[in-house]
């Protein structure tokens, strides 16, 4: 192998790789918010704990949906992306409807990133203090509410490292989803190597530009990291002590 | 009038019997100290009334109605308002929206005479400089302050305080108490578990000694502390005295 063999297969052919490239992008971010979404969505009923005035038919739907959403995730983490991607696509194409190649590999990744996300919600949620919730609770906020306020605020903080993970993780496993052929970055990198015969120097050019693509997205969502680390806080001009309480005594 | 009526309460934590027949009542603009050894029942029962844990058997009766029996619980959780021992702060949010998420929420007020409301309210605890400060940046009194502060932007008929200075370093629980005996002044009515029976010697109206899931005892202050009838007081009185 010879680096200027890399270099000049780089240049020659950098069209094409920017092609992967931008493939490769749009169906890893877009997949991880989808996934997201989804996660977001599936792990919040999941760690939804009924209260113990719920109706009995509230609990019987809650535990219809616990069993199903646990049947997507268990399917969708337990079975290779690629072969998910090869049975959906053509599942869809050849019963349903002749979908769009991009669009498919989208929704696969979406699917499957869904069912690692709704996992990590739903550590994410239980992890924040059961206490904050008794707290809101006890102000008369309905569960939903102190849901949307209180604690998947904390519990999209506490998960975003791992959140964060998978768009590396979709980044380098979109990859297999050249079989349904689209155009990503591995594709690609198929064609040109078939050309040019130079199956290492391709290669390895492609790892670099993979290893350049997953270096940069986790400086990125490092430096998110910090910034949603870094709390506001105030610094008070005057000591407060108990000699300052003054009580407005009520109706005054 | 009683604002609160317990009546034969039981309950079980599987078969951990917790609380075994309790009954009392609370009337307006009264303080009752809840005092007893830990494991007691006197959290539980507190957390009964505020609908954070149910009973097995009898009846809680506040503002006239039997709460085991309320559909709507949000709407009478706002009349009672609760303060924790670990303070419970929404960490996300500074002082200030801490005790305005509820007021918008649940009583639909617009945000700004929320914050109003808060600012005086934060003000009568002395925390008028930190409403932008988050729960992080607090010591425990300033926080059990601010928990305080939330709870009373409800305009609750009732508070229930579940040992509001037993997570506190000693220098930090004169605060508190200074906070709450205020609200007794004001006739707040509030039910309190604690464990500083200085405090509340000084402002109970009513004391009421729970042992093992039973009140063993309940009376003036003065009758518990300074001539109790059952023997199991005068040992608990006299190993924390």
């Amino acid at each position: 192998m010879s680096l200027s063999k890399c270099l000049e297969i780089l240049t020659k052919y950098f069209p094409s790789f920017l092609l992967g490239i931008r493939t490769t992008l749009i169906v890893a971010i877009l997949g991880t918010l989808i996934g997201l979404i989804i996660g977001l969505f599936i792990g919040g009923i999941r760690a939804v704990k009924l209260d113990k005035t719920a109706s009995k038919s509230v609990y019987i739907i809650k535990k219809i949906i616990d069993i199903i959403t646990k049947i997507y995730i268990e399917v969708f983490r337990g079975t290779p992306m690629m072969v998910q991607a090869v049975f959906i696509y053509y599942l869809v194409y050849t019963n349903i409807f002749k979908w769009d190649k991009m669009f498919a590999a989208i929704f696969i990744i979406s699917i499957n990133t869904g069912a690692y996300m709704a996992e990590i919600i739903r550590s994410g949620i239980q992890a924040v203090d059961p206490g904050q919730n008794e707290a809101a609770r006890s102000l008369g906020m309905s569960s939903s509410q102190t849901m949307m306020n209180v604690i998947l605020p904390q519990a999209i903080k506490n998960a975003f490292p791992a959140i964060g993970n998978e768009l590396i993780v979709n980044i380098k496993d979109s990859s297999v989803l050249m079989i349904i052929s689209i155009t990503e970055l591995m594709f690609q990198s198929n064609s040109i190597a078939g050309t040019t015969y130079r199956f290492t120097e391709t290669y390895f050019v492609t790892a670099m530009i993979y290893l350049f693509l997953t270096s940069i997205s986790s400086f990125i969502l490092h430096l998110i990291e910090k910034r949603l680390n870094n709390t506001k806080t105030s610094f008070p001009q005057s000591d407060t002590n108990i000699h300052s309480i003054v009580i407005a005594s009520k109706g005054e | 009038m009683a604002l609160i009526e317990i009546k034969n309460v039981k309950k079980s934590f599987e078969t951990n019997k917790v609380l075994s027949d309790i009954s009392f009542e609370v009337n307006k603009g009264d303080v009752v100290c809840m005092i007893g050894p830990s494991g007691s029942g006197k959290s539980t029962m507190l957390r009964c009334i505020n609908l954070l844990e149910d009973i097995d058997e009898g009846q809680i009766i506040v503002l006239g109605q039997d709460i085991n029996k309320i559909k709507d619980i949000n709407a009478y959780r706002k009349n009672v308002g609760m303060v924790f021992q670990q303070f419970n702060l929404f960490n996300n949010m500074n002082v200030l929206d801490n005790c305005v998420l509820a007021q918008v929420k649940v009583l639909k007020k617009d945000k700004n005479e929320a914050e109003q409301v808060a600012i005086q309210r934060l003000s009568e605890v002395g925390l008028k400089d930190f409403i932008y400060a988050f729960p992080n940046t607090l010591s425990g009194g300033q926080k059990q302050r601010v928990a305080i502060a939330r709870a009373l932007c409800m305009d609750p008929e009732i508070l229930l305080f579940d040992e509001p200075t037993s997570a506190l370093d000693p220098q930090m629980v004169g605060e508190v108490l200074n906070v709450i005996k205020n609200l007794a002044d004001q006739d707040m009515t509030m039910v309190i578990v604690t464990h500083e029976m200085a405090f509340a010697k000084d402002v109970a109206d009513k004391i009421v000694f729970m042992d093992d899931g039973i009140i063993l005892e309940e009376g003036s202050p003065d009758q518990i502390f300074n001539n109790p009838k059952n023997e199991r007081t005068r040992q608990f009185l006299s190993r924390i005295i």
